[in-house]
């Protein structure tokens, strides 16, 4: 069946969210390329399921997202680290007190278990409502409310424990050198 | 920009851990949209506009046909 120009155009606008959001879950450019690529030829392929008015994106999010799944489970990866271990491992000192650079924040997000990762940002930054985020992720709401509390409670852990007592000798030697006159 | 504000924000507090946290909470927020904006904006590759194409000349040889 012939697709109206629409489909085409739609899919076009859709691309920068679709790359953000693979990045987000490969941490790889290149990954999150052939992840896109993948899932405009699949949406293509499948076009005549699309219920026409419906939310393209999140049809869009989920198909990206099962494709990046199905990518793991072939090269056998393990998906999930054991909570603890990774932020026992982590521990990032701001460049300033308290300000977050956002590289400091994108290893931060690294950490977090794909799970988490992808629930806050869906909900977070890619704008999907709770029940958006549970249709894509194919879960329930009440999961995608605790896997984006858990990634926020995570990721406050792994960049606020520089603030208090276990800042670093770097770091304070930074503030006290940044924080007088140039 | 507001990244302005939100440093400001979290280096005019250093000290009381309440405000600090409130400041973090504020930055984490903050810091996952300005690293998904920063993708967002990134220039998208040529690519994906040539595959469409091809997929869209593809679909038209065969309903052609």
């Amino acid at each position: 069946m012939a697709q109206p120009p629409e489909f085409k155009k739609d899919l076009l606008a859709a691309i920068p969210n679709l790359r953000a959001f693979a990045v987000s879950l490969t941490q790889s450019a290149d990954r999150a390329d052939d992840l896109v690529q993948e899932t405009l030829v699949k949406a293509w392929d499948k076009q005549d399921s699309f219920q026409a008015g419906t939310n393209l994106k999140g049809w869009l999010f989920t198909i990206l997202r099962n494709e990046f799944y199905s990518r793991m489970r072939k090269k056998g990866r393990e998906i999930q680290d054991s909570e603890g271990a990774m932020t026992e491992r982590m521990a990032i000192h701001p460049n300033q007190h308290g300000a977050l650079d956002l590289d400091d924040f994108r290893k931060a997000l690294a950490t977090l278990p794909e799970d988490q990762r992808e629930a806050i940002i869906l909900v977070g930054a890619s704008g999907f409502s709770y029940e958006e985020a549970a249709d894509i992720c194919g879960c329930a709401v009440g999961t995608i409310k605790s896997r984006v509390s858990r990634a926020r409670v995570r990721l406050q852990a792994l960049l606020s424990i520089s603030s208090e007592e276990d800042f670093g000798p770097d770091a304070i030697s930074t503030q006290v050198i940044s924080s007088g006159p140039a | 920009m507001s990244d302005n504000k939100a440093k400001t924000l979290a280096t005019e507090q250093p000290s009381g851990k309440v405000r600090r946290d409130a400041a973090s909470n504020l930055d984490i927020g903050f810091k996952l949209k300005q690293y998904y904006d920063s993708i967002l904006t990134e220039e998208v590759p040529d690519r994906f506009a040539q595959l469409l194409g091809e997929l869209e000349q593809a679909e038209k040889k065969t309903e052609g046909n």
